[in-house]
């Protein structure tokens, strides 16, 4: 059976990791800190994917990116997915050549369709990821862009349409009402917009504790829940997520043969 | 041991580099060369993309021709890896219908779209034989990282194991000292370096 994945969030913003709250970033530490409160290689292990994010404001520096992600992805054996600031295709391909599996896409849905179709034809529809922010105002879902600064024409529902025209693999859905609240999850959304998609949807914004992604989990049309909340998951939050999960006999990936296995 | 990665141009190979050098991998070379793909104990032919384009670069670097001689006339053990072991069957249906490598009697199609969400996305269990090589070690339902669109096919009575995802579908196959895996061992934790070391160390 197909399982469900438990995917982590990493918000880069020009040297360090960040917490966003409504799309707010707050600096909290740069990849020492990372190092030291999350031991990264070891989480890895419990998490099925990761996603790093560049929010950096200056120019989007893509170079300085890459080599975190290079850092960040050294011994890190689950996929890793990385997106922000792609304009070009040189910019994925570099990102590619740093450790990303997969590539973000965000903004250039909206502002460049072309270059999302030449890196679904490069990379393939499963390489592509379609990141989709929104807003809820006056009883409709509005779409945002360039790290929600800009709203768009589309509305939700026609936006998630035209996006899964282009071709991409999957759909990382985030509110930005949600985002870093710690409340739970836009199921309200989710549920409305369940039977417009048919490729995998990913859901974030909002995840406060181990009960919102397990809620995630068990619904359906929710193929995998994504934390950026770094205050919430510290230390051994996300490996005892996961057993917490595996022992109520949820349907997530496990490694339970590994102790006998010398690596 | 000397393991060397097939470079077409595709793919991404940072993670493959990482776990082979994670399992003890002393040197891990990726090459175009003959003559390097010659000293190889091990070959891996990774991939992510088309089939097409990808058979195209092949052609272009004459690596299928390297590959036959090596791999059939000199019995060089290779692994393929998700679009690896695509190329190395007969035929493909992606994007039109295109020849393979052809080392092993299999044509590749799309996944069932009536069925299911594709691309097919995500860890998913493989029911392992633990007589092959490839799964020494490990018994029942294994969890790998899928991400593909297209599947292999075969009549022939090739040692495979399969996966469920709308139909069951080859997951790996495994033909004396050729092998190949629709899934990323370099991308499934620790049961996937454990398939990875297996290779390395029984093929």
């Amino acid at each position: 059976m197909l399982r469900k994945r438990i995917i982590f969030t990493l918000i880069y913003s020009d040297g360090f990791f960040t917490q966003s709250r409504n799309f707010r970033l707050q600096k909290v530490g740069d990849l020492g800190w990372l190092e030291k409160h999350y031991q990264f290689q070891r989480i890895s292990f419990s998490i099925d994917e990761l996603i790093i994010l560049n929010a950096s404001k200056n120019a989007k520096a893509t170079t300085d990116f890459a080599s975190v992600v290079s850092q960040l992805t050294t011994n890190v054996f689950i996929p890793v997915a990385v997106g922000g600031g792609i304009r070009t295709a040189e910019d994925a391909a570099l990102l590619f050549k740093n450790g990303a599996d997969k590539i973000v896409l965000n903004s250039a849905l909206a502002n460049n369709p072309r270059l999302v179709k030449i890196l679904i034809e490069h990379y393939g529809a499963q390489s592509v990821i379609a990141s989709i922010d929104y807003k809820h105002h006056d009883g409709i879902n509005e779409v945002f862009i360039l790290d929600g600064t800009e709203k768009i024409d589309y509305l939700l529902n026609d936006y998630i349409q035209y996006v899964a025209d282009l071709g991409v693999g999957e759909i990382y859905l985030n509110s930005i009402d949600q985002d870093g609240t710690g409340f739970g999850y836009d199921f309200y959304t989710i549920n409305d917009i369940k039977n417009l998609i048919n490729i995998p949807l990913i859901i974030a914004g909002g995840a406060g504790n181990v009960r919102h992604l397990q809620q995630g989990l068990q619904t359906e049309a929710i193929h995998a829940v994504a934390t950026a909340n770094l205050f919430n998951f510290l230390g051994d939050s996300l490996p005892n997520a996961r057993k917490i999960m595996l022992d109520a006999g949820m349907n997530v990936a496990t490694t339970n043969e590994v102790s006998k296995w010398n690596l | 041991m000397n393991v060397v990665i097939v470079d077409y141009g595709m793919g991404n190979i940072h993670s493959l580099i990482g776990a082979l050098r994670y399992i003890g991998v002393q040197n891990v070379t990726v090459s175009d060369q003959y003559q390097v793909l010659k000293n190889a104990d091990k070959l891996i032919l990774p991939g992510v993309g088309a089939f097409y384009k990808a058979m195209q670069s092949i052609k272009e670097k004459k690596l299928d021709q390297s590959l036959y001689d090596l791999v059939i006339n000199n019995y060089k053990p290779i692994l393929g890896i998700c679009l690896g072991m695509q190329l190395m069957c007969l035929s493909s249906t992606e994007q039109g219908e295109h020849a393979g490598l052809g080392f092993i009697k299999g044509t590749v199609r799309r996944l069932n779209d009536n069925k299911t969400r594709i691309p097919h996305v995500g860890f998913n269990q493989v029911l392992v034989d633990d007589h092959l090589k490839l799964y020494r070690d490990m018994t029942g339902q294994i969890d790998f990282y899928f991400t593909h669109s297209f599947k292999a096919e075969t009549d022939f009575p090739i040692n495979q194991c399969h996966c469920h995802y709308g139909d069951a579908f080859i997951a790996s196959y495994e033909a004396d000292h050729i092998a190949g895996v629709q899934f990323h061992p370099e991308l499934s934790q620790k049961n996937g370096l454990k398939l990875l070391k297996n290779f390395v160390e029984h093929f």
